[in-house]
C-alpha cells in the first residue's frame, strides 16, 4: 500500500483538525450519495467506500478511496488514491493513483493507463501522486 | 451601505488588528494589515468561534464563525482575514487564484456586517441550491427506476418482477407523479371515467401500461403495510401453473372460469368492479352463454393473449393490497393462469356454465369472479376485438355499463 507523502505524515495543524472534525460530522449527518466513510480514529486518513455508479461498468462494485490530509489542510490539498485493487480505468493506475490531468469520467472500457507499469515502478517507495506532474492521456478511449 | 462603511475609519480594538494565531503566518506585513483593518478594507481579526452563535458568519476555509467576513470581488464569497492572509500575503505581487471560483487576481473587499437584505438574498440562494440538489437526487432515482424497468422488460420471466416490486415502492417519490406517465395513470386508477378521456391513451403499448401499473401500485402501496409473502409467492405459484399447464390445482376454479381471454382486460374489469360496487352479487349469470358462442372467434388471438397475460400478471396480481384480500387474490391468480391454457377445457366449462340453474348456485360462492368474467365475455360477443387496446376498451366500457346497470336495474341487464 502506498504510504502517505511526507507532508501528511506530520500531525494536523489546529485549524486542519478543527475543520476536519466539522467535515466529518457533516459527512456523518448528511453523507454524499454512494460514498461511505469507514469509521476510524484517524482524522488524518479517511477511508471512503465508493459504490460504482449504477448504469456504468462499475455498477454493483465497491472500491475504497484513501484520503490523506496534509498538516496544512485546507491550505494544502489532500492526497486521494484508491486502495488497491483499484477500479480498472484508463486514468487509474494499478497502485491506486488517479490521473487528474483531465476530468475523471466513466469510460466505455475497463483498462489500465497505457503507461501503467512505468508509472507504478517510478512511484514505488511511497511517492505521492501529488508529486506527479500529470500529462494528458489519450482521451479518446 | 457597504461602501460608505468601507471609507470610514473603523473603531477596532488594537488587538484585533493582528492575526490571532490561527495560522503561523510568515511574511505578513503587520503594519499594512493594521492599516487595512482600521481603514475597513479588511475584516478585523476577531477570534473565530467554534460554534455558530446568533448572527455569526462561517468562514468557508477554516469553518470558524466570525461577526463579519471579507468578500471576494469575483464571487462575493466570504473569507476571514487570517485565511485570506494565507491565500495571499499583503506583500505578494504574484497573482493568486480565488479559492472558490478560480478567478485570477483574487482580491477581497470588506463591507462590514452583512445587512438583512444580503442575508435574505443569501438565504434564497441557499434554498435554491437545496432545491436543485433535491431535484438532482430525484432525477438520479428516476434514472435508476427507468433502468430497472428496462431490465425488467428485457427479461421476460415474471419472477424478476417480484423483487422489483419492492424496489419501486422504495423509490416512489413525488417525481413519479409528475412523470410523463401521469397522464395515462388515471386510466388505470379510475376506469369509470367517461370514455372520451381514455381514448387518447390507447396509443400506449403494453410496456407503457406495465410501467404505469407498476408506478401506480408503488404509489398506492407506499402508504400501506406491505405483504412480502404475498407479492413473492403469488406470482411464482402462478408461473408454475402456466409453465406446466397443470390443471389439477385449479380444477375447482377452472369450472367457473371460462373467460377465454382474461389477462389484463379481465384485471381491469375486475378493478372497475371493485371500485364501483364492492362485492354485491347480482344475477348476471347468463353471461356465460355468450361466452360459449364467442369461442370460435377468439381463438385467433388467444396466443397473443397468453403473452400479454404472462407479461402483465405479476403486476396484476398486486392489484389488491388490503390485508384481507390475500386469499381472494391467490384464487384469482389461479383463475387468470388458467384462462389461456386450453381451448378445449374452456369450451367444456363454459358450456356447462350455460346452465342457468347451476350458474345461479355458483354465483353465490364466487360472485366477483363470475361478474368479472361475464362482463368481459358479454362485451366481446357482438364485436370481436381486433387488438389488445380494443379489448381493454371494451372491458372497461362493459364493466362501466354493467356497474351502472346493476345500480339502476339489478338482475335484468344482461338477459
Amino acid at each position: 500500500m502506498t504510504s502517505p507523502s511526507a507532508s501528511s505524515r506530520k500531525v494536523l495543524s489546529k485549524i486542519a483538525c478543527g475543520r476536519l472534525q466539522k467535515e466529518l460530522v457533516e459527512w456523518q449527518v448528511n453523507p454524499p450519495a454512494g460514498f461511505k466513510h469507514k469509521v476510524s480514529d484517524n482524522l488524518q486518513r479517511w477511508v471512503i467506500e465508493v459504490n460504482g455508479a449504477p448504469g456504468t461498468l462499475y455498477a454493483n462494485e465497491t472500491y475504497q478511496l484513501q484520503v490523506d490530509f496534509p498538516e496544512h489542510y485546507p491550505m494544502e490539498a489532500p492526497q486521494v488514491i484508491f486502495v488497491p485493487p483499484a477500479p480498472l480505468h484508463p486514468h487509474i493506475y494499478s497502485n491506486g493513483h488517479i490521473c487528474l490531468a483531465q476530468p475523471l469520467r466513466v469510460f466505455l472500457v475497463q483498462q489500465r493507463p497505457a503507461d501503467n507499469d512505468r508509472y507504478v515502478k517510478n512511484c514505488r517507495n511511497g511517492r505521492s501522486p501529488k508529486e506527479t506532474r500529470w500529462w494528458f492521456h489519450d482521451d479518446k478511449v | 451601505m457597504g461602501n460608505k462603511l468601507g471609507r470610514r475609519r473603523q473603531v477596532v480594538d488594537d488587538k484585533y488588528t493582528r492575526p490571532q494565531g490561527l495560522y503561523q503566518h510568515k511574511d505578513v506585513d503587520h503594519k499594512k494589515l493594521r492599516k487595512l483593518i482600521l481603514d475597513s478594507k479588511l475584516a478585523p481579526c476577531y477570534p473565530g468561534d467554534d460554534d455558530c452563535a446568533c448572527d455569526l458568519e462561517e468562514c468557508p476555509i477554516c469553518f470558524l464563525y466570525y461577526p463579519s467576513l471579507n468578500r471576494s470581488r469575483c464571487c462575493t464569497k466570504g473569507i476571514c482575514t487570517e485565511c485570506f492572509l494565507q491565500m495571499k500575503t499583503p506583500n505578494s505581487t504574484r497573482p493568486t487564484q480565488c479559492p472558490f471560483c478560480k478567478t485570477l487576481n483574487y482580491a477581497v473587499e470588506y463591507r462590514g456586517v452583512k445587512t438583512k437584505e444580503e442575508k435574505g438574498i443569501e438565504q434564497i440562494e441557499e434554498q435554491r441550491v437545496i432545491e436543485a440538489k433535491i431535484r438532482m437526487r430525484q432525477h438520479e432515482l428516476q434514472d435508476e427506476e427507468d433502468r430497472m424497468q428496462k431490465r425488467l422488460d428485457t427479461s421476460s420471466s415474471g419472477i424478476t418482477v417480484a423483487p422489483g416490486d419492492v424496489e419501486y415502492s422504495s423509490i416512489a417519490g413525488e417525481e413519479i407523479v409528475s412523470s410523463q406517465n401521469s397522464s395515462a395513470a388515471p386510466t388505470l386508477r379510475q376506469p369509470l371515467q367517461p370514455r372520451q378521456n381514455r381514448d387518447d391513451d390507447f396509443d400506449l403499448d403494453l410496456e407503457d401500461i406495465m410501467v404505469m401499473e407498476a408506478i401506480w401500485l408503488s404509489i398506492q402501496e407506499d402508504g400501506k403495510p406491505r405483504h412480502p409473502v404475498y407479492s413473492e409467492a403469488a406470482p411464482s405459484e402462478q408461473y408454475l401453473l402456466e409453465d406446466h399447464h397443470v390443471s389439477a390445482a385449479m380444477a375447482p376454479v377452472a369450472e367457473s372460469s371460462s373467460s377465454p381471454s382474461g389477462g389484463l382486460a379481465c384485471a381491469i374489469a375486475a378493478l372497475a368492479e371493485r371500485q364501483q360496487g364492492g362485492g354485491e352479487s347480482s344475477s348476471n349469470h347468463s353471461g356465460n352463454i355468450p361466452a360459449y358462442n364467442m369461442l370460435p372467434g377468439c381463438s385467433r388471438f388467444s396466443n397473443r393473449e397468453e403473452r400479454l397475460t404472462q407479461n402483465y400478471l405479476p403486476s396484476g396480481s398486486s392489484l389488491e393490497v388490503s390485508p384481507d384480500s390475500r386469499q381472494a387474490m391467490t384464487r384469482e391468480d389461479r383463475e387468470w393462469g388458467v384462462d389461456h391454457i386450453s381451448e378445449v377445457a374452456e369450451v367444456g366449462t363454459s358450456y356447462a356454465g350455460s346452465d342457468a340453474a347451476e350458474d345461479a348456485g355458483r354465483n353465490t360462492s364466487f360472485p366477483q369472479e363470475d361478474e368479472v368474467e361475464s362482463s368481459f365475455q358479454t362485451g366481446t360477443v357482438p364485436i370481436v376485438p381486433e387488438s389488445f387496446e380494443e379489448q381493454m376498451m371494451l372491458a372497461m366500457a362493459v364493466s362501466l355499463a354493467e356497474a351502472r346497470a346493476r345500480i339502476s336495474a339489478p338482475g335484468v341487464a344482461w338477459h
